[in-house]
């Protein structure tokens, strides 16, 4: 889902870098101290998801992990996506330097929604069969919102990418799929092991 | 008679050669040819091939249309034949976003010699021993954040 250097405009990159220093100034301000070691850990695995490669049909796509990135995290998701995509952007070449702040943006403000919307609804669910249910949404919704957004960002800087941001978006029903079976068996997981990283 | 009978048929044989040959004319046909094409393959930094990704060539007389369009094949591999010496770029990009460019020098026509602006791109053991080192900044990020917050909260 990164967006590559050299597509969008000056004016979506910088709106793109002024939405991702906002979100990192507040989530590094709100980011209580004892949970830094968990944003790093979780900013880790976001990092090391991009190098595992699904094939679908002659296509292939990469993890993202947006949504439990944000159930988990919450407001210090900026802060954690921001490292992880700069760190992907200069050892691995995936995305740009100048894009980043459009990409962080994309990924970030997902996964923030996704933890607003369906946070809440994962604790309080008590039952097996309803979690899993609603993390196969949060998945499937915050790898589509990211297209979604990652389409908005293609639009303001070019109205002709129209007919790409259509593929783009077809592209990542597999992909949105996937993760929402991903994120079930994660937070699944995690709510049997560690109910404390949802909390 | 017999002359006569020769002279009509002689054009008759021209008059189809000629009608023949306007049907080549608007018809097709291939030959095979000894121009140098540059073959390139492309892959991710993970080492997987870029396959069936959507190519794109610029040549360096136009940077902004394409001189030719296609896609890679099952091995990621793309070729293409310059008409001229200068920096050819290839443009090969997939549906996520991910986008190598390779830029390559043709000095002369006959003997083309390339270079990658990308190929120093990870592989094999120099991905694991980079994931490492991208998870260990992290974790030393982390530690510098905490302390400066420790550090904030004493005072």
């Amino acid at each position: 889902m990164h967006i590559s250097e050299g597509v969008l405009s000056g004016g979506v990159l910088v709106a793109g870098w002024a939405g991702t220093l906002v979100g990192i100034s507040i989530g590094l301000k709100k980011t209580e101290t004892e949970k830094i070691v968990k944003t790093a850990l979780i900013s880790s695995a976001f990092f090391l998801a991009s190098l595992v490669h699904i094939k679908i049909g002659v296509s292939s796509t990469h993890l993202s992990l947006i949504a439990p990135v944000g159930l988990i995290l919450g407001q210090a998701v900026f802060p954690a996506v921001f490292v992880a995509l700069l760190l992907q952007a200069l050892l691995f070449h995936f995305g740009g330097l100048l894009v980043l702040g459009a990409n962080t943006f994309t990924m970030a403000f997902s996964a923030l929604i996704t933890h607003i919307i369906f946070s809440r609804l994962i604790r309080d669910s008590r039952k097996k069969f309803s979690l899993i249910f609603i993390s196969f949404i949060a998945g499937t919704f915050a790898v589509i919102f990211a297209a979604f957004l990652t389409g908005l960002f293609l639009y303001f800087s070019d109205k002709n990418f129209i007919n790409a941001i259509k593929i783009l978006m077809f592209a990542h029903i597999p992909l949105a799929l996937f993760e929402g079976i991903a994120t079930a068996f994660l937070i699944l997981w995690l709510k049997k092991v560690s109910p404390e990283f949802l909390s | 008679m017999k002359m006569k009978k020769f002279l009509i048929g002689l054009i008759l044989i021209g008059l189809i050669f000629f009608y023949e040959s306007e049907i080549f004319a608007h018809g097709v046909g291939y030959r095979q040819s000894n121009f140098r094409a540059i073959p390139l393959e492309f892959f991710y930094s993970t080492g997987e091939k870029m396959s069936y990704r959507e190519a794109k060539v610029f040549s360096p007389k136009d940077s902004k249309f394409a001189a030719q369009t296609g896609r890679t094949d099952e091995e990621g591999r793309f070729a293409f034949i310059p008409d001229c010496v200068g920096e050819w770029r290839v443009i090969v990009r997939d549906e996520e976003g991910h986008q190598c460019e390779a830029k390559i020098n043709v000095d002369n026509l006959s003997a083309n010699e390339l270079e990658f602006d990308n190929n120093n791109l990870p592989q094999g053991f120099e991905i694991f021993i980079r994931a490492l080192l991208g998870v260990s900044l992290i974790f030393n990020l982390a530690l510098i954040i905490k302390i400066r917050k420790r550090n904030q909260n004493a005072h």
